[in-house]
């Protein structure tokens, strides 16, 4: 490998790309090869005014290798490296140890923010090589640990570093701040609903799938939103995952621990929610990664999305493949599904009777397939509240979303203390062979678990998803092992609200 | 004056031009097959194949605005000509030095170095 390395993206990776210069007599040209895409072409341009800026003159033939040759590069966070490969071989600048260079070149000179700059980070830490990246890239760099990295502002700046006139400072390593996540609205602000508030703490604390079906304004929307507001903090590792899925699509970054919070309307197109494209992007799962991805008016969706989710939902990652090659994306999400019981809306509601003729009903459910309810751990009715309720002006309805927060926080560490040693962080990734050997059983509950499958009819997954849940309730009480009474709590939020109404 | 002692004229400025800048004069109207060089120079370790436009007062383009794309793809064709010939191997480019005439006679200047700019593949 040479001394000048810039980066390509393939998925959340970064590839190192060797920059090799050779300058000639001639006609002044540069010529590009190793798949250079459009804006990678389009880069001599801006590298040529750039460096005319700093009073670098290129002339004569400019030939120009991007090594490994085959692999297709994308996207302007090539121009700094080029730049500097050209002022090196033009004299200008010398780079005696390897280095990463990272960023989109103004025509003065000045850089520009680019996608990619955790991912290249991390490659740098790798690979052991000081990185220079744009300023606006600075802050999210710096929250990865034990990286040498320089926020560059100018080519004219880096040039007089490289020939040692006026040397950079590397960036400090920024520090973590637990921000408390928006509490809107609060849960102590809902009235009634305490099976569903219920519900989003055991959602919240173990990562388990919820869904949530109710009539209209019955407040499904709000209570998923309040989720925002009780989820624990994400850990070291958690945030840098979130952070490398943001910074390869070159969103801003967040330094607080605050877990993502996606929503999708139901009119998203597969690749939208998946991830792919022609340029090979991660869509709104893998974006929620470590968070919340909420689907309103699940039923709404089209029904090979759904499907589509099926396989990210149990592997906590999806691959996407196309004809440029695939890549795995991050997708452990939590996901939040609403939605009405019936087309009408008041299937099951005491006040409202329900207009839909069976086939109607019938097609509504259809849309909603078995795989999927199958995957979703908490199955929760939102009934309207009585006009009794609705109208009564008393102030508290319940724990307030700060103390839920510190309840799930607390089972959140005993789960992570747990898995540990496996490397899993909430109860609900964990695999079958663990759920299996992993989640101790008080006496009387495999007897109870085997009658209660029976009578309920629980798949094998039905079965190890229970077990999950059940392992959550009784970190949330605080049991070492898991009891009869968490498993029944389990078992109520398990194919209550959609699947059993058919009968 | 017609043209030709107008075009005569602008290659005698600007040969007085770019020797004033420190150039080293090699050679004024080179033919070469498929066209002819204006003026020739060196600029420090540079060959430099100069094209002088003259215009006299009246014209509706100023003269450094006449050069289209067909002459400019017969400038880089006759450039690699004469590169060759005389066996040049360092870097080389193509400027535009534009000389409008004023009623009076005296001459208003405009260099463009390097007019090709790495956009045509050589």
């Amino acid at each position: 490998m040479g001394t000048v390395i810039g980066v390509t993206l393939k998925g959340i990776e970064a590839v190192p790309i060797d920059i090799e210069v050779e300058i000639t007599g001639g006609l002044f040209v540069i010529a590009v090869v190793g798949l250079p895409d459009a804006a990678v072409k389009e880069a001599r341009e801006r590298v040529r005014a750039a460096l005319r800026a700093n009073g670098v003159l290129l002339r004569g033939r400019i030939a120009l290798n991007l090594a490994p040759a085959d692999l297709p590069k994308v996207g302007s966070l090539l121009d700094l490296p080029m730049a500097v490969g050209m002022a090196v071989e033009s004299g200008a600048a010398a780079v005696d140890a390897p280095s990463l260079f990272l960023g989109e070149l103004a025509m003065d000179g000045r850089l520009r923010a680019t996608k990619g700059a955790v991912p290249a980070a991390l490659l740098a830490r790798k690979m052991n090589v000081p990185l220079f990246l744009p300023p606006e890239n600075a802050r999210e760099v710096s929250l990865v640990k034990g990286v040498r990295a320089f926020a560059v502002p100018d080519l004219g700046a880096l040039l007089a570093h490289l020939r040692g006139e006026t040397p950079l400072s590397p960036l400090e390593e920024a520090g973590v701040e637990t921000v408390d996540p928006p509490a809107e609205p609060d849960l102590s602000d809902i009235k009634g609903q305490s099976g569903a508030k219920r519900a989003l703490e055991i959602a919240a604390a173990g990562h388990h799938n919820l869904l949530l079906v109710g009539s209209p304004g019955s407040g499904k929307t709000m209570l998923a939103r309040a989720l925002r507001g009780i989820l624990p903090p994400l850990t070291d590792e958690e945030r840098l995952e979130t952070l490398l899925v943001r910074s390869t699509l070159g969103m801003r970054t967040r330094n607080d621990r605050t877990r993502p919070y996606r929503v999708v309307h139901h009119t998203a197109s597969t690749i939208a929610l998946c991830g792919g494209g022609a340029s090979l992007r991660p869509g709104e799962i893998s974006l929620a990664h470590r968070g919340v991805l909420f689907l309103d008016e699940f039923a709404e969706f089209h029904r090979d999305l759904l499907e589509a989710l099926r396989q990210p939902l149990e592997d906590g990652s999806i691959t996407v493949s196309r004809a440029s090659g695939s890549v795995t994306y991050p997708a452990r999400v939590l996901l939040v599904c609403a939605c009405n019981p019936c087309p009408c809306g008041y299937w099951g509601d005491p006040l409202e009777p329900c207009r839909c003729p069976a086939h109607v009903l019938e097609r509504y459910r259809n849309r909603i397939s078995g795989p999927i309810l199958d995957r979703i751990d908490l199955h929760v009715s939102v009934p309207r509240l009585t006009p009794e309720e609705l109208v009564c002006l008393e102030g508290q309805h319940g724990p307030s979303s700060g103390e839920i927060r510190d309840r799930v926080s607390m089972a959140r560490q005993i789960q992570q203390e747990r898995w540990k040693k496996e490397g899993f962080l909430s109860n609900a990734e964990i695999p079958e062979r663990l759920v299996r050997t992993g989640i101790r059983l008080a006496g009387d509950v495999r007897p109870f678990l085997a009658q209660a499958a029976r009578s309920m009819r629980l798949s094998g997954r039905g079965i190890s998803r229970v077990l999950k849940v059940a392992r959550t309730v009784a970190d949330l009480r605080g049991n070492p092992d898991v009891r009869v009474e968490d498993v029944c709590e389990a078992l109520a939020y398990r194919g209550g609200a959609l699947a059993n109404d058919r009968t | 004056m017609d043209h030709l002692e107008t075009g005569r004229l602008g290659e005698s400025l600007a040969e007085r031009y770019f020797r004033g800048k420190g150039w080293v004069i090699v050679g004024r109207n080179i033919r070469v097959r498929g066209g002819e060089l204006d003026l020739v120079a060196l600029d420090s370790d540079e060959l430099v194949v100069v094209e002088v436009r003259t215009r006299s007062i009246g014209k509706i383009l100023p003269a450094e605005e006449t050069v289209g794309p067909r002459k400019l793809r017969i400038l880089v064709r006759s450039g690699k000509i004469y590169v060759e010939q005389c066996r040049w191997t360092g870097p080389w480019r193509i400027d535009l030095l534009g000389i409008n005439l004023d009623i009076d006679g005296s001459p208003r200047m405009v260099h463009l170095p390097d007019i090709t700019a790495g956009r045509i593949d050589a």
